[in-house]
């Protein structure tokens, strides 16, 4: 699956860092690998992310650093020049060869054709090689989606999977819903629902509130953004005891814990 | 950042490049003068062991003056590519990744907000980001420094920040913010 167009500057951001793994890291780079915008975008975000490395305590190489630099330089141009053929002297007294206009005539069309052939081949090859790369990546997050679904399979089938009905609170049309099916053993839980499109900066984030301690965060999520149709799955911490279940409306990215107002929410108990 | 004379200090990367492009052993020496403290800096702090710094720092040279020809312009800057192409390379070799990461000059694009060709604004660029940096609470700041110079994943600064993912994305989130406004 490729990330949806055009990815977030913030992702890009956060991909240009390293901080972006697994599936979430495949989809973007596959669809950098065939967005032209995007990918100028991501070299601008590499740009911007770089210039931490200005946050790193000056320091500059040791002198001898640059002189070992120049000796290997010279070193490698020495042995090039020195494994290349040596050229034969050229005589003189060139003797006459009948044959030698006949075959320049041709040397050079064959030569200009050569090296046209060896250019098509290389194109072609590097096409094929940046094709392989894209479906291999492809694979890969094909395979982690499989992994995911069937994790969800297996805990949608499991005898002690449970599930939570989420009322709507006045803060959304009476349409609303949402359902959580969750299984503490297997440490997976799994949203449906629907709900309307969230304020402006703004996304939902499902909490789950254990027996004992402060709500856990099950995830920031937009609406569209939900796996297949409309459900989501997130990990939670295995053996948790859940009490209940709630939604609420957090800036873009989530909180640690819970800041704005409940749209749905249901007892686990 | 401190460097070196550059007798060439008037000289573009570019100018600089074609003339090692002609094997301008001068051209090189300058690029180097020009960049090498603050690829030092980054592959050092990253690493913290001096002898391999030095080695990503010379392999890095050693690349441009073999294959400068390859380094097209209009797809970004040079110091970029240094800066990205020394952080992949001395956190592969943290982290025990694959140790050729894919920084070839003609796969990695990077375009700088701002230009480094002078110490001057190399200077000036410092201190804003160590005003970004100083401005973070102390979360947003571990959090983006382990991404940066560690390599941490979210999960991964998560984890070593007792913190939850969501709370991680907000403060790397934020730390990039801090940077982009002291540098508009």
């Amino acid at each position: 699956m490729s990330a949806q167009h055009p990815i977030r500057e913030e992702d890009l951001e956060l991909l240009a860092l390293g901080a972006v793994a697994g599936e979430e890291c495949e989809s973007m780079r596959v669809h950098l690998a065939a967005c032209a915008d995007c990918s100028r975008r991501f070299a601008e975000a590499r740009g911007r992310v770089a210039l931490f490395a200005f946050a790193a305590p000056p320091q500059n190489p040791p002198a001898s650093a640059r002189r070992r630099l120049l000796q290997k330089i010279r070193a490698e141009e020495l042995a090039s020049e020195t494994s290349a053929p040596a050229t034969p002297a050229r005589s003189q007294y060139a003797p006459f060869h009948p044959q030698a206009r006949w075959w320049k005539t041709i040397w050079l069309p064959a030569t200009v054709a050569l090296a046209i052939l060896t250019l098509l081949l290389w194109t072609s090859d590097r096409r094929i090689d940046n094709q392989l790369r894209q479906l291999q990546q492809q694979v890969r997050v094909y395979q982690a989606q499989a992994h995911r679904m069937q994790e969800l399979a297996a805990m949608l089938a499991a005898q002690d999977t449970k599930t939570v009905a989420l009322a709507p609170t006045p803060r959304v049309p009476n349409a609303a819903w949402g359902r959580v099916k969750y299984n503490s053993r297997m440490g997976i839980i799994c949203y449906t629902g629907d709900l309307p499109a969230p304020p402006p900066d703004k996304e939902y984030q499902m909490w789950i509130v254990p027996m004992a301690g402060s709500p856990i965060s099950g995830g920031a999520f937009m609406p569209a953004s939900f796996d297949q149709g409309r459900m989501c799955m997130a990990k939670m911490p295995a053996g948790l005891a859940c009490k209940s279940f709630a939604v609420t409306i957090e800036p873009m990215g989530g909180m640690p814990h819970p800041t704005g107002p409940m749209v749905l929410s249901g007892s686990g108990l | 950042m401190s460097r070196a004379q550059d007798p060439e200090n008037g000289a573009s990367d570019w100018s600089l490049l074609e003339r090692i492009v002609r094997k301008d052993e001068s051209a090189l020496v300058a690029l180097y003068d020009r960049y090498s403290g603050i690829v030092y800096a980054e592959s050092l702090r990253i690493l913290r062991d001096v002898a391999a710094a030095e080695e990503i720092l010379q392999d890095l040279f050693f690349q441009i003056w073999r294959t400068a020809e390859k380094f097209d312009p209009q797809r970004g800057s040079l110091p970029g590519w240094l800066l990205v192409a020394a952080r992949n390379r001395a956190i592969s070799r943290l982290r025990r990744r694959d140790s050729h990461p894919n920084d070839e000059l003609t796969e990695t694009s990077v375009v700088l907000p701002c230009n480094l060709e002078s110490a001057a604004a190399q200077n000036q660029l410092l201190g804003r980001v160590k005003n970004a940096l100083s401005s973070l609470p102390n979360g947003q700041r571990a959090a983006i420094e382990l991404a940066y110079f560690e390599g941490m994943s979210h999960s991964e600064i998560a984890a070593r920040l007792a913190a939850p993912l969501g709370t991680v994305k907000t403060w790397i989130r934020l730390a990039m913010e801090a940077l982009k406004k002291e540098l508009a």
